[in-house]
């Protein structure tokens, strides 16, 4: 595929995530990831052409909020484009940064993704959207309890539990190897400054003493919920060589969306009943390593940062995009293939279960992957790494995103 | 610090701003850079992307750049028509750069003029929340 | 910057109702086949997908998630913009432009009738301040702008009116607008009657928020020409936000526009918008609007907006955001209508040897957000 324009990272910003960011308002937040981005990058503001950002808009009760935070993204009279997809909001807002520089039309983009979710009040922000489904529910004859037991299953730990039992009746992975994931993710967010759940000594055990959620997820497996926000600078080939001293190159995107999982419309029921198949996943990334010319990304791919708030997913995705064969992700993490002296490290940032401010996230996972191309990162791996990737997931475990990065553009394999 | 309602946090200039309702003043902040000075405060000039954050004590009067008088209560449905007519000021306070979103009261739709000079009245009771700002009324009784 | 064509290869406008007698799915899936068929492509060319939907508007969090299916997303690359439809249509333009996607659908969908339009808008003012002393919506910032417009420009109410009653009566021949707005013997009278919402503000000069999907099809220039004998276009594109303050924006003009238009007509090589542009698809929030969004995109005079009803570029000959105003779609739907006008398939409301057309899009209280394209006929 011949891209005209080669789009490339040449900064990502941050600003310190926590369960309440209660100094600052959701604007000051979002400024405080951007002037981060761009004081790194040590480049005019006025510099950027366009602007591109998202967040998971029902979770503060904001209707698109970068109406009124526009002045604190450095967007003042400049093309401002907003992306959402739930989960994959940040990834979505990397990719679409990402065809702003390849269409040509900009030079250089900022991204944000950005959450406070300790804002907003649950129920006026919820209710009006919340609300509306149930009249378009009951103009449809469901009834109240229909409507509730699709509801629990629809919710992230609903999902989640049901892909952990399929993966583990699968893959044979014990709620230990669950546990294993999950102290990895944690130590390793202990050393990056940014980071939300900062647990430098936990240990397998600490994760099983704590009480089931959602059989077979534990208190201690889960996401926290965090304030907290992630920009990106995107620029072209050009441009980045002569800004940053190691420009990271977009060689493949993309976000191959399934049907959603076990939730379906109109609470009817989905054809996808095996929320750990996932199809979409294993496309996205077949197209992105097609586009980046990897063939064997399990050998080709250094360093990888995948989107998982709960530990099965992490097991799940790493053989899912094509990482490992498919089972053998629990054994790997045993023998600590991922960790971060390992052959393949993945999720040294601490990942999405140490953090999780829903709108940044997906871009957390390719803004930690290029700082670690760029040897930035917080916790930073020993090896150097040529090649990395960024994966998000959102939506009913339906939609995907796929970044593959690496230090030489794509025209190397061309 | 201050919520706002809907369980926003005010953020870091707001919060003086609000601070400042409950002593019955108005606290507006400085670019560093272009020296605007904007009220309601915001911790950055749009302009600049300077910083903003010197606090500025500013005074009861400005002047009402512009005003509608709707009909229908805002934050209702279209259906629900307002028992008296809500008037909507933008008003600038002398010595800010930007105006304000306030209502205007004690006086009559009709007899509103853009460019007319008008007074904060504040609540009976302040206590650090939007609605300290009862409204703005003519200066001289209009 | 001069910048490669896209085409677009295909559309369709679902027919509006103010209540629709259908499920969101269905009503994509309908808009979506039918862009489809008018294409003569099946749901296998299509490579990507750019969904526009609004999770409040929607009444859904993550509105894209479950309609996958209906979209034709399923295994397509997908994303959703949460603004216009024309803010997708951009985004889906990007897409083509990068080289990485030869067929990308476009389409927009809201039901104003299920999630009611005008509450969920005070859930886009500053948390901190404006929404908490609820003094803004569509309604008094209309308001607001009116005023400012009148009295910046000396235009009288009737002007305004007169504005409202073109659309009316350009709607009366659009078979694609709300059967209650098609009023071809409306007077100027009856508009300056009609109910004050929000002074100076009428009820006739606000268009009715109604269901509607519309979907459009792009490709690339090679493909374009390939699947149809008449693809319209894009030869030009600016977006702008300008801020969100109203007290720091001088309402009787449009910044966002003003910035848009400016680079759209740069990149689409057009130096005399005045002469050059045969017809004008404006999306304006209020009569008045459409006034100031024509200025800012410099087809008019500032404040002689209103000559254009009666020479100069054609303003909405299909009744723009009067004839039917889904949020969500509505920007794209005046892309739609506007490539209508250059492929001579506006039969009642065609512009005779319309060549060269605007459309555009919004989001945002007076127009916060712009975004212009420039289309241009013959294959």
């Amino acid at each position: 595929m011949a891209h005209k324009v080669q789009p490339a990272i040449i900064s990502c910003g941050f600003c310190e995530h926590a369960s309440k960011r209660s100094d600052v308002n959701m604007a000051e937040l979002v400024n405080e990831a951007v002037e981060d981005c761009i004081t790194k990058a040590n480049i005019d503001w006025k510099d950027i052409d366009a602007v591109v950002n998202g967040n998971m808009p029902a979770f503060e009760g904001a209707n698109m909020p970068e109406l009124w935070m526009g002045d604190h993204m450095a967007s003042k009279n400049k093309p401002l484009l907003r992306v959402t997809t739930g989960g994959t909001t940040g990834g979505s807002v990397t990719i679409a940064g990402y065809y702003s520089v390849a269409s040509g039309l900009y030079d250089m983009v900022l991204c944000i993704g950005f959450e406070q979710q300790s804002c907003g009040d649950t129920t006026v922000g919820l209710a009006s959207v919340a609300l509306g489904e149930f009249s378009i529910f009951s103009d449809l004859g469901y009834t109240i309890e229909r409507m509730r037991s699709n509801m629990g299953s629809g919710a992230a730990i609903g999902v989640a539990s049901y892909q952990a039992m399929n993966y583990m009746r699968r893959s044979r992975a014990t709620e230990e190897d669950l546990a294993r994931v999950v102290v990895q993710n944690r130590r390793n967010a202990a050393k990056n400054w940014w980071t939300h759940l900062k647990m430098p000594t936990i240990t397998i055990e600490d994760v099983l003493d704590t009480p089931y959620i959602s059989f077979p997820l534990r208190f201690g497996m889960v996401c926290p919920a965090s304030d907290g926000a992630c920009a990106m600078l995107i620029t072209t080939e050009e441009k980045a060589k002569q800004i940053a001293d190691i420009p990271v190159y977009i060689n493949g995107v993309a976000s191959y969306s399934n049907e959603s999982a076990i939730i379906g419309i109109d609470c009817a029921g989905a054809g996808q009943t095996d929320p750990c198949e996932q199809l979409g996943a294993m496309k996205s990334a077949e197209v992105a390593y097609g586009q980046a010319g990897i063939s064997f990304p399990n050998k080709e791919i250094d360093y990888a940062e995948v989107y998982s708030p709960f530990p099965n997913q992490e097991l799940m995705w790493v053989e899912r995009i094509g990482l490992f064969e498919e089972n053998q992700a629990p054994e790997a993490y045993r023998n600590g293939v991922t960790a971060l002296n390992g052959e393949l490290p993945v999720n040294c940032s601490g990942g999405v279960n140490s953090t999780n401010a829903i709108g940044a996230s997906a871009m957390e996972r390719p803004a930690e992957a290029a700082l670690q191309i760029m040897g930035k990162a917080g916790n930073q791996v020993p090896k150097t790494v040529h090649t990395a990737l960024g994966h998000g997931w959102g939506g009913s475990i339906n939609l995907i995103t796929h970044v593959v990065m690496s230090d030489e553009p794509q025209r190397k394999w061309r | 610090m201050v919520r706002a309602e809907f369980d926003f946090w005010v953020g870091i200039v707001m919060d003086k701003f609000y601070d400042g309702l409950q002593n019955k003043q108005f606290i507006g902040s400085k670019c560093s850079k272009c020296q605007r000075v904007f009220l309601p405060p915001r911790n950055r000039c749009g302009d600049c992307f300077a910083k903003a954050e010197e606090f500025v004590e500013l005074p009861e009067n400005g002047v009402l750049k512009n005003f509608t008088v709707s009909n229908y209560n805002v934050t209702e449905r279209r259906a629900r028509k307002a028992k008296e007519p809500i008037m909507v000021g933008l008003i600038q306070i002398d010595g800010a750069d930007t105006g304000i979103i306030a209502p205007i009261i004690n006086i009559s739709p009709d007899s509103l003029k853009e460019g007319m000079k008008v007074k904060v009245v504040w609540a009976k009771n302040v206590k650090g929340h939007p609605n300290d700002i009862a409204g703005f009324e003519p200066v001289g009784g209009g | 910057m001069k910048m490669e064509r896209v085409g677009i290869v295909g559309y369709c406008q679902l027919k509006p109702e103010l209540d629709m007698m259908m499920s969101p799915y269905e009503a994509i899936y309908s808009a979506v086949r039918g862009a489809l068929d008018s294409a003569g492509l099946k749901r296998k060319d299509i490579t990507t997908v750019v969904t526009c939907t609004n999770d409040y508007y929607d009444g859904k969090t993550i509105s894209n998630c479950f309609k996958v299916e209906a979209g034709g997303a399923y295994m397509k690359d997908e994303t959703k913009v949460e603004m216009d439809g024309a803010h997708a249509a951009a985004y889906g333009q990007y897409r083509i432009l990068s080289g990485n996607h030869k067929l990308a659908m476009i389409y927009g969908f809201s039901m104003p009738s299920c999630y009611l339009y005008e509450p969920v808008r005070i859930l886009e003012l500053d948390p901190t301040f404006d929404r908490t002393i609820s003094l803004i919506n569509s309604y008094t910032a209309g308001g607001m702008q009116m005023r400012a417009y009148m009295k910046a420009f000396g235009v009288s109410e009737e002007e305004i009116a007169k504005v409202a009653v073109q659309g009316y009566k350009n709607s009366a021949k659009n078979p694609l607008a709300l059967p209650d707005v098609k009023k071809s013997d409306i007077s100027v009278q009856d508009v300056l009657n009609s109910e004050v919402l929000s002074s100076p503000l009428r009820e006739l000069m606000y268009p009715i928020p109604c269901d509607g999907a519309t979907a459009m099809i792009l490709a690339p220039e090679r493909q374009s020409l390939k699947i149809t004998d008449t693809p319209v276009w894009i030869t030009g594109m600016g977006q702008c936000q300008e801020t969100y303050y109203l007290g720091d924006r001088d309402l009787s003009k449009s910044v966002s526009m003003e910035k848009a238009a400016e680079k759209a007509y740069k990149m689409a090589g057009i130096s005399d918008p005045k002469s050059e542009i045969d017809v004008a698809e404006l999306f304006g929030h209020t009569s008045c609007e459409e006034l100031i969004l024509a200025e800012a995109a410099k087809l008019a005079e500032n404040g002689k907006g209103a000559t254009l009803l009666d020479s100069g570029s054609a303003l909405n000959p299909s009744g723009g955001a009067m004839s039917a105003f889904t949020p969500c779609a509505c920007g794209l739907t005046r892309i739609v209508e506007a490539a209508k006008q250059l492929r001579g398939e506006a039969d009642e409301y065609q512009v005779s040897g319309a060549k060269k057309a605007i459309a555009s899009g919004q989001v945002g209280f007076c127009a916060q957000n712009s975004i212009l394209f420039v289309l241009e006929g013959g294959g």
